[in-house]
């Protein structure tokens, strides 16, 4: 890995993260529902610099929210990173698989999806144990996601052109 | 702001117009599933046709909801009768002085609670609410 896309995933992790941290100042009207504003990282990430970037910044920002907020191998650290992890890998053989198909939007439906869908089999596996409050939260959680899916891949597919348009972009951060 | 004078401005309209076929066939194709799946499951999963009756936090009665029957129900604190009929459940004659639990009517599915005579009155619910316990009991 170069010292410049160490200086990028340096950067966009703390992007993340500060989306992360405001979003838990949002009121939410049920506890456990997220808009996952710092997927817009995530999917602007694995827009401009592809899989391994995306993955890392994921990494690094759910490692470090959950050291922030204490969290740290909990419950809520374990369904984020293997929600963010799937998500990922979703979009990234989504993309390897059918190049062209979907726009920022459709990875970001996709990764919020898988996201969902991995964290619903987590808590099923490791703490729920009954399949029917799963079964009944499913579609729930994801027409939420689809929602928040589909709003943070337009902002994301905003944040590439604008970063892609401007001459200040990501890319010529120090060196 | 280099953004504005490097030409194209960036529009949420543009943006819209700009997704692929398959982001807008992914999008309907989503929500498509979700809602019949919100349907789908609510169906399919199986309801559990008894009205459960718990006094003072115990599990006191258990009929099925097919029989039409009228129960009196005791307990220390005051008594109601629960009324079964059509696959619905009413509370009749409660000694509680405001009676709101007469107030909601017939139901097919939910609680209803008469907190003057602690009696719970559960109608349906999930199969899994029978090992259902009460965490703690206030008085």
């Amino acid at each position: 890995m170069q010292l410049q896309d160490k200086y990028r995933i340096a950067i966009l992790s703390a992007y993340a993260l500060a989306l992360h941290g405001f979003e838990s100042l949002i009121p939410m009207p049920i506890p456990w529902i997220r808009v996952g504003l710092a997927n817009i990282i995530t999917v602007t990430t694995f827009i401009l610099f592809g899989f391994r970037a995306a993955m890392m910044v994921t990494l690094v920002r759910v490692f470090i929210a959950s050291l922030l907020t204490g969290s740290f191998l909990g419950p809520g650290f374990i369904l984020s990173l293997g929600g963010g992890v799937s998500g990922i890998l979703a979009m990234g053989f989504v993309l390897s698989l059918f190049p062209g198909l979907f726009g920022p939007v459709g990875l970001s439906l996709i990764g919020a999806l898988f996201h969902n869908l991995a964290q619903l089999f987590l808590a099923y596996i490791l703490f729920i144990q009954k399949i029917e409050p799963v079964l009944i939260i499913t579609p729930v959680l994801m027409l939420i996601g689809t929602v928040t899916g589909l709003v943070n891949g337009l902002v994301a597919d905003l944040l590439v052109k604008g970063l892609k348009n401007s001459e200040v972009s990501i890319q010529n951060t120090p060196q | 702001m280099s953004r504005r004078e490097s030409g194209t401005r960036l529009s949420l309209g543009k943006t819209v117009n700009g997704t692929t076929p398959g982001d807008r066939v992914l999008f309907i194709l989503l929500l498509i599933i979700s809602f019949s799946g919100m349907v789908f499951i609510k169906e399919v999963l199986p309801q559990s046709k008894d009205v459960t009756i718990e006094v003072e936090g115990k599990l006191t009665y258990r009929y099925p909801l097919d029989t039409d029957r009228r129960v009196q129900v005791e307990s220390p604190c005051g008594h109601l009768t629960l009324e079964i009929k059509d696959k619905k459940a009413r509370v009749t004659g409660a000694s509680c002085p405001n009676r709101l639990c007469e107030l909601q009517g017939w139901i097919s599915r939910g609680v209803i609670i008469c907190l003057p005579s602690r009696i719970i009155i559960t109608v349906g619910g999930p199969e899994e609410s029978k090992d259902r316990e009460v965490d703690a009991i206030t008085g």
